[in-house]
């Protein structure tokens, strides 16, 4: 943190909060009318308990996964250190896989965890290692007013966003309660045996959003897709492997270093 | 302050946007290609999450439409996993070439 001084922190915080006041202009009207929406209508709860009221507790939950990874995001792409931007990174996966265990996503939560901040981020690591050289100047904007312009610019776009996708809050919400999680399906239905009657059909309970759930969308209605990316990875393998590969002469030269190195020792 | 207390499927939405905004940020601002590489992550990950609130929130009693969500969001795990993986070969071999990783300095392709 020795080449981002206080100063320029702090400026770069009042320009922020100077932008936040220019943009939003103290327009908290969105909040006060959605607080009187929800006075007036019945509450269109997401995260509820049994009763249909408002779970604080999974407000809490929620709050804290919210923060936390937003705040990951900001730590990954303010820092001059690679390392500790891999690691905020990763912690931000981490709460980005609380928040789809949330949406009832558990399975996908697990593969979060497993492929980004298992996989991808290793990856980040391996590459850092293997560059690991500081850069001169990280940021593209210069200055006050660059960083100004740009700090409006991204609030003006956040704004926007944020506003379409709010609205969507007045769209009656499903609330699933404990009973809806579980679900029976019945296994081999195209059987003819089992449209006749001869058989009796296989059921089986899974909870919602579980490996066996995900599992049978993907290789019941998704199998062709599923099918793709398998390719696509394959090909990805290959693609990463014919770029990074040293060519003859680059493969002459190392070896031509290595063999003086050891010479030299 | 039940804007705090209850929940909806715009405050994950939100949250989504925010951190795609992040990640416009870190891909326009920062010049380190591995920063913006993770930036590119940030925002799939905001994309996944809007997904899965969807699919969580306007499934209504269609499981199977909800499972269809979480199908979706599982190939982009998959596709994001594929592009760090050719997006790290690239910036690896641009290093071995160039000795930098500056993305405003990599302007051989330019005129």
């Amino acid at each position: 943190m020795s080449n981002l001084p206080i100063s320029k922190c702090l400026s770069w915080f009042g320009v922020s909060a100077l932008a936040i006041s220019v943009v939003f202009g103290f327009d908290l009207s969105i909040a006060a009318a959605a607080a009187d929406h929800a006075a007036e209508s019945t509450v269109n709860t997401f995260i509820s308990d049994e009763k249909g009221g408002g779970g604080k507790g999974a407000a809490f939950v929620f709050w804290i996964f919210a923060l936390s990874s937003l705040g990951g995001a900001i730590f990954v792409i303010t820092r001059n250190n690679m390392v500790t931007a891999v690691m905020g990174m990763v912690g931000t996966f981490f709460a980005i896989a609380g928040l789809y265990l949330m949406l009832y996503a558990s399975f996908l939560a697990v593969m979060q965890v497993l492929v980004y901040a298992g996989a991808i981020m290793v990856l980040f690591v391996f590459v850092i290692m293997i560059l690991n050289r500081p850069e001169d100047e990280p940021w593209v904007m210069h200055g006050i007013l660059g960083k100004g312009v740009a700090a409006l610019g991204l609030l003006y776009l956040f704004k926007r966003l944020a506003g379409i996708l709010w609205e969507v809050k007045d769209v009656q919400p499903l609330v699933l309660d404990k009973a809806a999680l579980n679900v029976d399906v019945v296994l081999n239905h195209s059987d003819p045996a089992l449209a006749a009657g001869a058989v009796e059909a296989i059921t089986r309970t899974y909870e919602f959003g579980s490996v066996e759930g995900v599992g049978y969308t993907l290789f019941s209605k998704y199998l062709f897709p599923f099918e793709a990316v398998s390719i696509v990875l394959l090909v990805a393998v290959v693609g990463a492997i014919a770029i990074a590969r040293p060519t003859e002469e680059e493969s002459a030269e190392d070896a031509a270093e290595a063999e003086a190195a050891k010479e030299a020792s | 302050m039940s804007v705090f207390y209850d929940i909806t499927v715009s405050h994950f939405l939100v949250l989504a946007a925010a951190l795609f905004t992040v990640g416009i940020a870190g891909v326009l601002l920062r010049r380190n290609a591995l920063i913006v590489m993770m930036s590119i992550e940030l925002m799939l990950n905001a994309a996944n999450i809007t997904v899965l609130a969807f699919s969580r929130g306007f499934a209504g009693n269609n499981h199977e439409a909800a499972y269809q969500g979480q199908a979706f969001a599982l190939t982009v795990i998959a596709i994001a996993a594929a592009e760090a993986a050719v997006g790290l070969a690239i910036v690896v071999t641009v290093f071995r070439t160039r000795r930098h990783s500056d993305i405003d300095r990599l302007t051989m392709l330019k005129n």
